[in-house]
């Protein structure tokens, strides 16, 4: 029989349509979508039993509740906790991305020496020598913490300890000097505020810890159109806060405080407040020229603030004028204004960019990265993450994200006492040494921040005052064993201090302050780590919803 | 009982933070890709920034957080794959995305009223040992197909295992809350059943000052918004000629400039 060109076809053909009836060419079509999704170079998401693990975030002074969830005993998600009693759950934007940090690609890997690659061994025996020479300033961004105490201890023998204070404790700064109460020590007692007046402060968009003042705000303002919190927003720009504020009020940049001295001015004139306090010396029609509103304006904006007590003035940054205005509204140590929340914390020695002669200065991991000194010293910098161009001489990788034990003191804005352990739930990726740790191996009379961390615990525990709050709130005193309270710290539970007393704070403002204050540094802002989480880098970039940080 | 998962957002409690977006690319392994743009990155959750148009003191803000809206009814994606690769989920009334059967060919973005589907222009990739910290619930995405907000189908399979362990048939919500819920510190985005006439979310959903995006098209979206704000309520109106849908999406200046039209 012969086979022609026909025939061929049609069996072709007909195999064709036999096949097509069966569930082979289907099953391959499955099988080659499935085999091509697990190519070789297709990351796989690590393999391992799932545990959650709740902690606190250490990457700003706030130090928020988070929850972590860990696979093969590495993070892979973070999340908030709801118990917590600052945070209430809620947490900043980056730190949903913080666990990818430790891998990003400006990971402090190895010790440098003016950018050319060195050895701890190299770093110890240049900081040995230079320490035996002359004064060492130890610089601290997040005092308070055990291993501030480390640092402290240390720069007590060799030389001087001195902190960069972040913009909403240096707002608090004025009254370190009219009160004699440290500025460490107060906080804002926003939860029985009625009325915040934030002269140019982001309120709702990184200040203080983010779960407090926003979620104030979502239940007594937002939407409202009488709230039972009005938050009146003093900023030349419309930021997040201005558009979501009860009043935004528009003026000309850097003449905040000569509204705030506008303001006391009619509310003293017209007698709106209980309180007394030095009358300013500029007059209305100074005010108003130089922050171009009308007279009427500022009288009414005086009217709107005292029509709904407690008030408290928030400033962005140091600004004495907004902080002697606090006294006029009577604020100060006061129902939802200004209170002590500690009677422990100390006064401390401000870094500026000027730290006189040294031999060696050494920059906690904690301070922030744009933080420069002004010296010839030999400086060394812990850090985990390399910022960019930096004038220090060593850089020195630190613990990354999870990676050491910290303990957590009160957030700089909180209105009480807190304290929380954050444990290190993850191995270390490169061979680290905090500051605390590298200044201890120098000294054997030092001890480590894990012995204080637990001397505070036994402290705590022997005061018998205060809560540890956890999933539910339990009293110090009824805490069996000292033990059982550090567990529960160390466990992700919050020890929460008696609640603000004011009482004890005594103001003695005689004189409006001078209208110009000395020039504060410009430090970053809220998120004081060199870079950002690459994944917000990222969605901030492709939304346009925010500038995004370097090299992330 | 089947479910009808959805949402409400209320927009005057939307600070913009972000919070929602970064939770949301975590929780689902959205690549951190150097060379992804605005057009070419994935964003399953974006946060539009829009304006009320007018200059100085009047000038307003708001944030409108934007996702799949998980149509109900003539679900336009579903109508134009033609891989069955997008299905509506009769069970949960998730509008489910199955890269396995996408081909890639995108008619869906091109369908989507909402510009809520997002491409795969790239192999996932991330900066060498950071997959260690992806989510072991989802897997990443290969080059080459589309996809979109699932409503963390992960934590919904999560969910749905606990319940089967427990012998039960439904979900307990308690249990099942997407990423961008639970980071949300205003607690602006509601997330429930809105089949179940008890669930609060289901209740607001009545309320006034509720709406829907493009609401006009019939898509029946499960993605509701509330504001107090009438001129951002407005924006959700289809603007044009005679009601002809146009992205509400677009971009935030094109909005804020077509509203004062």
């Amino acid at each position: 029989m012969k086979f022609s060109r026909r025939d061929l076809l049609v069996w072709g053909a007909g195999a064709a349509a036999g096949l097509a009836v069966t569930p082979v060419p289907w099953k391959l079509l499955d099988d080659t979508a499935k085999w091509s999704q697990n190519w070789g170079w297709i990351p796989q998401p690590a393999r391992g039993p799932v545990e959650v693990k709740q902690s606190a975030c250490t990457l700003c002074p706030n130090g928020c509740g988070v929850r972590v969830r860990m696979a093969g005993g590495w993070p892979v998600g973070v999340a908030g906790v709801a118990t917590h009693p600052v945070t209430h759950g809620a947490l900043c934007p980056l730190a949903f991305g913080a666990h990818q940090l430790n891998w990003h690609p400006e990971r402090l890997k190895v010790v440098r020496h003016r950018g050319a690659v060195a050895s701890w061994e190299d770093a110890r025996s240049v900081f040995a020598k230079a320490c035996g020479s002359g004064r060492v300033v130890v610089i601290d961004g997040y005092p308070g913490r055990a291993a501030s105490q480390v640092l402290s201890n240390f720069a007590e023998k060799h030389g001087e300890y001195r902190v960069v204070r972040g913009a909403e404790t240096r707002a608090l700064a004025p009254f370190e000097e009219w009160t004699g109460v440290p500025a460490a020590a107060l906080g804002y007692d926003l939860e029985n505020a009625r009325t915040v007046v934030s002269f140019g402060a982001p309120l709702l968009d990184g200040w203080g810890a983010p779960g407090r003042f926003t979620r104030l705000w979502a239940e007594k303002a937002a939407g409202q159109d009488d709230p039972q919190l009005r938050v009146i927003q003093i900023e030349p720009s419309l930021s997040r806060t201005a558009t979501n504020a009860y009043q935004w009020i528009s003026i000309r940049p850097g003449t905040e405080s000569a509204l705030a001295s506008g303001i006391a001015r009619v509310l003293l004139e017209e007698k709106l407040v209980t309180a007394r306090g030095p009358m300013p010396e500029l007059t209305l029609e100074y005010a108003a020229s130089q922050t171009e509103l009308k007279t009427d304006a500022i009288r009414e904006l005086a009217r709107t603030i005292a029509a709904q007590g407690p008030v408290v003035a928030i400033a962005r940054d140091e600004n004495p004028a907004v902080a002697a205005l606090n006294v006029v509204l009577g604020a100060i140590g006061n129902r939802g204004g200004i209170v002590r929340r500690s009677s422990s914390a100390t006064s401390q020695l401000i870094a500026d960019a000027s730290i006189g002669a040294a031999r060696v200065v050494v920059l906690d991991s904690s301070v922030p990265w744009n933080f420069e000194p002004a010296t010839d010293a030999e400086v060394f910098r812990f850090a985990a993450w390399n910022g960019g161009p930096t004038k220090s001489d060593w850089l020195l990788p630190a613990p990354g994200f999870l990676e050491e034990l910290t303990d957590v003191p009160s957030a700089p804005t909180s209105g009480v006492e807190t304290y929380g352990i954050a444990p290190a739930l993850t191995k270390a990726l490169h061979k680290t040494q905090s500051c605390a740790e590298f200044l201890a191996s120098f000294d054997s009379s030092l001890d480590s921040a894990e012995k204080i961390v637990h001397g505070r615990c036994t402290e705590l525990f022997r005061a018998r005052r205060g809560t540890i709050q956890s999933h539910d709130a339990v009293a110090v005193a009824k805490i069996e064993s000292e033990q059982k309270a550090e567990e529960q710290l160390t466990s992700g539970a919050v020890w929460i201090g008696e609640p603000a007393s004011g009482g004890s704070i005594r103001c003695a403002l005689k004189q409006w302050p001078a209208a110009d204050a000395s020039s504060p540094l410009e430090l970053s802002g809220s998120w004081p780590a060199a870079v950002m989480p690459a994944l917000a880098t990222k969605l901030y970039q492709e939304s346009g919803l925010r500038e995004s940080g370097r090299n992330a | 009982m089947s479910a009808r998962y959805g949402m409400v957002i209320d927009l005057d409690r939307c600070t913009g933070c972000g919070s929602c977006m970064v939770a949301c690319g975590a929780e689902n392994n959205v690549p951190a890709l150097p060379q992804a743009t605005a057009r070419t990155g994935l964003t399953p959750m974006l946060v539009r920034r829009v304006s009320n148009g007018l200059d100085g003191n009047l000038r307003r803000e708001a944030f409108i957080p934007i996702l799949c809206m998980q149509c109900e009814h003539e679900t336009p994606c579903v109508h134009v794959c033609p891989q069955q690769a997008v299905e509506v989920d009769k069970a949960t009334g998730i509008v489910m995305q199955m890269p396995q059967r996408c081909l890639g060919c995108r008619y869906c973005m091109t369908a989507c009223p909402y510009h809520a589907r997002y491409f795969n222009w790239w192999d996932p990739a991330w900066p060498a040992g950071m997959e260690k910290s992806l989510n072991p619930g989802v897997a990443s995405r290969m080059r080459g197909v589309v996809e979109k907000c699932n409503l963390c189908h992960g934590r919904l399979h999560g969910a749905q295992e606990k319940a089967a362990a427990a012998g039960k048939r439904e979900v307990d919500l308690a249990d099942y809350v997407p990423a961008c819920v639970e980071a949300c510190p205003t607690g602006a985005i509601r997330f429930g059943n809105l089949a179940d006439q008890n669930d609060p979310v289901a209740q607001e959903i009545h309320s006034r000052n509720t709406f829907r995006l493009l609401e006009k098209i019939g898509t029946e979206p499960k993605i509701y918004y509330k504001s107090n704000q009438a001129w951002v309520r407005k924006m959700a109106e289809p603007i044009g000629e005679s009601g002809s849908p146009v992205r509400a999406t677009e971009n935030s200046q094109r909005i804020s400039e077509v509203q004062h039209v």
